[in-house]
Parts: C-alpha cells; structure tokens; sequence
C-alpha cells in the first residue's frame, strides 16, 4: 500500500511568497488536482512533490506498507509530466524510451516499448528523432516515459496540453489506470484535467 | 552510450574540441617549429606545449556533458530516471572517450610537426594517458558543479585551473623525463597521475550526489 503525506509545504523566493501551509495526504487510488492562477506555484508544487526543488519549509513524506521511503529513493517512486520536462531531441522516441528504461531497471525491451509506443498512438514514429515530432507527440512520449516503470505516484502537470482529442483520451485512460494502482495528482486549471480527480487544492484561495 | 549517440549525431564538443587543439597545434608548430628551440631545452618544452595544447582544448569542450543536460532541458527528466552515481560514471565514460580520441589524434600529431623525440615512448605514453584520465575525472566533477550557473564558461575555466595544476606540472615533468630517457625508478609521475586520479575518482564519487541534488 502506498501513501503520500504532504505536510505545511511552503515556498518562497527572496522576499515573494509563493504559497504556504499546503498540507495534504494521498492514499491508494486518490486522484487529486491542484489548481490556481498563473504563477499561483502549481507547477512548482508539482517539482516540490518530486523532489526537484527544496521546499523553503514543510516536508514530502511518501510511504510504502508504512514505511518511509528515502528522499533520495522518492524519485524511482514516481513519473512526472511537465511542460518543463525534456526529452532527447538528438534521439528517436524509441531510443528515448529504451534510455529510460535501462536507467530504471526497467525490463522492457525494443518490442515491448514499441508496444508502449502504439498505446499512445506513436505507431510508425519510433525510428524518428525526437527534434521531429510535433508538440503533441512528444507529450505523448512524456507520458509513457512516466508510466512505464509503473510509478505508485504519477504526477501530470497539464497534461493534456498539446494534445488532441484522441490524445486527451489516452490521459483519461491513464488516469483511470493509474487509480488501480496509485495516486495521482493533476496540476491545471483545465476543467476536464480537474474532473478527473476527487479532490483539489486551490492555491489562489 | 546515450551521450555518445549524441555526440555522434551533433558533434558539438568533438567539433569545438578538435577545431581548438589543430588550431593551436598549428599555430604552435608554424611559429616555433622543431628549429627555433634550443636541442637543450626541447624536451622540456614540447613537454609544456603539449600539455597546454591538451589541457585547453579538453577545457573547451568537455563542460559540455553537464552543459548541454541544463541548455537542453533534459537535466530533470534525468535526475528523476538515474542514480547519481549512473549519470556520473556515464559522464565520465563520454569525457574519457572525447579525450581519448582528441589525444589518439593530438599527440602523434605533434611529436610529428614538432620533431618531439622521445627516448622512452612507453613511459611517454604512460603518463600521457594516466595524466587524460586525471584530465577526464577532475572536469567532470568541475562540469557537473557549473552545470547549473549562468556564467557557465569562465567559470569552468577558473575552477579547473587550480583542480588540473599540480597534474598539469606531474604531466609535464613526466614528459620531460620520458623524452630525456631518465628511466627513474617505477615512474614517478605516472605514479602521482594515477593516485590524482584515483582521489578524483573517489571524491567525485562522493560530491557528486550532493552537487546533482542541488
């Protein structure tokens, strides 16, 4: 069993304060949507949860059978999606996805991230590089990069942006997979992203 | 192997680093020659030029390992999927493989242009590649520190001058003696290249978590 414990976040740079006392806790199949303006700190919440910024105070807890996972180890625990997050342009998103796989340990080999690659509508685009994909593809890309290792945490931020209709029904599709097997947190202020979770946080309140 | 399927696609630090040391070396080898040094003073010399062709032209290409992580956006897709350890070692493995090549194509390159004759090419080569293993591991751990600023170049530059400096001298003065014949008992400058190197590695392998989760 896996839970999330999220306890008095607070973030602030120089003398701006982004948010404060974002405290919450996640179990086994939440959904949860953090909301606000532009600039109200979702995404950098987001960043926080993983570990890729340092909270100015407040701490991220995750738990596994109630035992503390390691900060250092939080991150094999989850899979992110995020405008900011990059892949390798220079590389094919076949290659993309067999890196990050072999960077896991995950073991999936070229037939099987092919396999993940026609899930999210990729198919015939594997042997192309990354630098030729449209926006909406390389959000497809971002998103079985962070499911493939089957993450208990999934944290998507908008993302269903770029993405068309057919694209936003593989996010519906992962979101409800995900709730099987872990919890989930969506950061956007698009309503059909927000309808997909049981609770929100609204950082502009 | 993922940086060098890179690298082989985009050949950014291959380019910048071998455009700098065939620049220099030709420079070098048109305006001072085998001719305009003294026979005395050759051995010491071409000792000191080398290195200087070696050292600057590593200097100029090999922060892109980290560099081209940060300019590319890739650096938090990584840190989430790798152990430091993992992106560390595959860091160096790249940068050891560039300066590999660049001294493979530098180094007879010059003792050719130069006229550079070396008494005891064993010990030469030697202390030529313990001293680029040195060479490798203290910029990488100096590119993954500067990965993240914003005056990234000069100060790649000025941290890696005093980390590279006493190897740079030992390299130097290994050359020297390779080049004299001096057979000195067990290679003593190879000997010091290889505990530099050795402490690098051990140090990086300790820093470097605390520098990647900055």
């Amino acid at each position: 069993m896996y839970s999330l414990n999220v306890e008095g976040i607070c973030k602030h740079y120089q003398r701006t304060m982004l948010f404060e006392n974002i405290s919450f806790s996640l179990a086994q199949g939440d959904v949860l949507a953090i909301t606000g303006w532009n600039g109200s700190g979702k995404s950098t919440l987001v960043r926080i949860i993983a570990g890729l910024v340092r909270p100015s105070a407040g701490r991220v807890q995750m738990m596994v059978d109630e035992k503390v996972v390691p900060k250092e180890r939080r991150r094999r625990f989850l899979g992110l999606v995020a405008p900011a997050l990059c892949l390798y342009e220079e590389l094919t998103g076949l290659e993309n996805l067999e890196f990050f796989c072999k960077l896991r340990g995950v073991a999936c080999d070229r037939s099987g991230c092919l396999d993940w690659m026609n899930q999210v509508g990729l198919n015939g685009q594997a042997d192309k590089q990354c630098r030729d994909y449209s926006s909406g593809m390389k959000q497809r890309l971002k998103l079985v990069q962070a499911i493939i290792h089957n993450p208990p945490l999934l944290l998507l931020d908008e993302p269903c942006s770029n993405l068309d209709s057919n694209g936003m029904k593989i996010v519906e599709r992962i979101v409800s997979a995900q709730q099987e097997k872990g919890m989930t947190i969506i950061a956007s202020n698009e309503k059909r992203e927000v309808d997909y979770a049981s609770r929100i946080i609204n950082l502009s309140e | 192997m993922r940086d060098l399927k890179g690298e082989f696609r985009t050949r950014y630090a291959v380019n910048a680093i071998l455009m700098f040391a065939f620049t220099t070396l030709i420079a070098v080898s048109f305006s001072i020659g085998s001719y305009r040094i003294v026979e005395a003073q050759k051995p010491f010399l071409n000792a000191v030029l080398l290195w200087i062709i070696l050292v600057f032209s590593a200097l100029s290409g090999l922060s892109r390992s980290f560099v081209r992580e940060e300019e590319s956006g890739t650096m938090d897709i990584l840190k989430l999927s790798a152990r430091p350890q993992a992106v560390f070692l595959g860091k160096l493995f790249f940068n050891l493989t560039l300066l590999g090549a660049l001294e493979i194509i530098i180094v007879p390159s010059f003792v050719l242009l130069m006229g550079y004759e070396i008494k005891l090419p064993v010990c030469f080569w030697a202390m030529i590649i313990s001293a680029g293993l040195g060479l490798g591991a203290g910029t990488t751990l100096v590119a993954a520190m500067i990965a993240q600023a914003s005056a990234r170049g000069a100060l790649f530059s000025a941290l890696s001058f005093p980390l590279l400096l006493p190897l740079m001298i030992t390299a130097i003065k290994g050359c020297e003696r390779a080049a004299l014949g001096l057979d000195a008992a067990g290679w003593p400058e190879v000997r010091i290249a290889v505990a530099y190197v050795v402490i690098m590695m051990v140090m990086s392998i300790f820093l470097f978590p605390l520098i990647w989760e900055e």
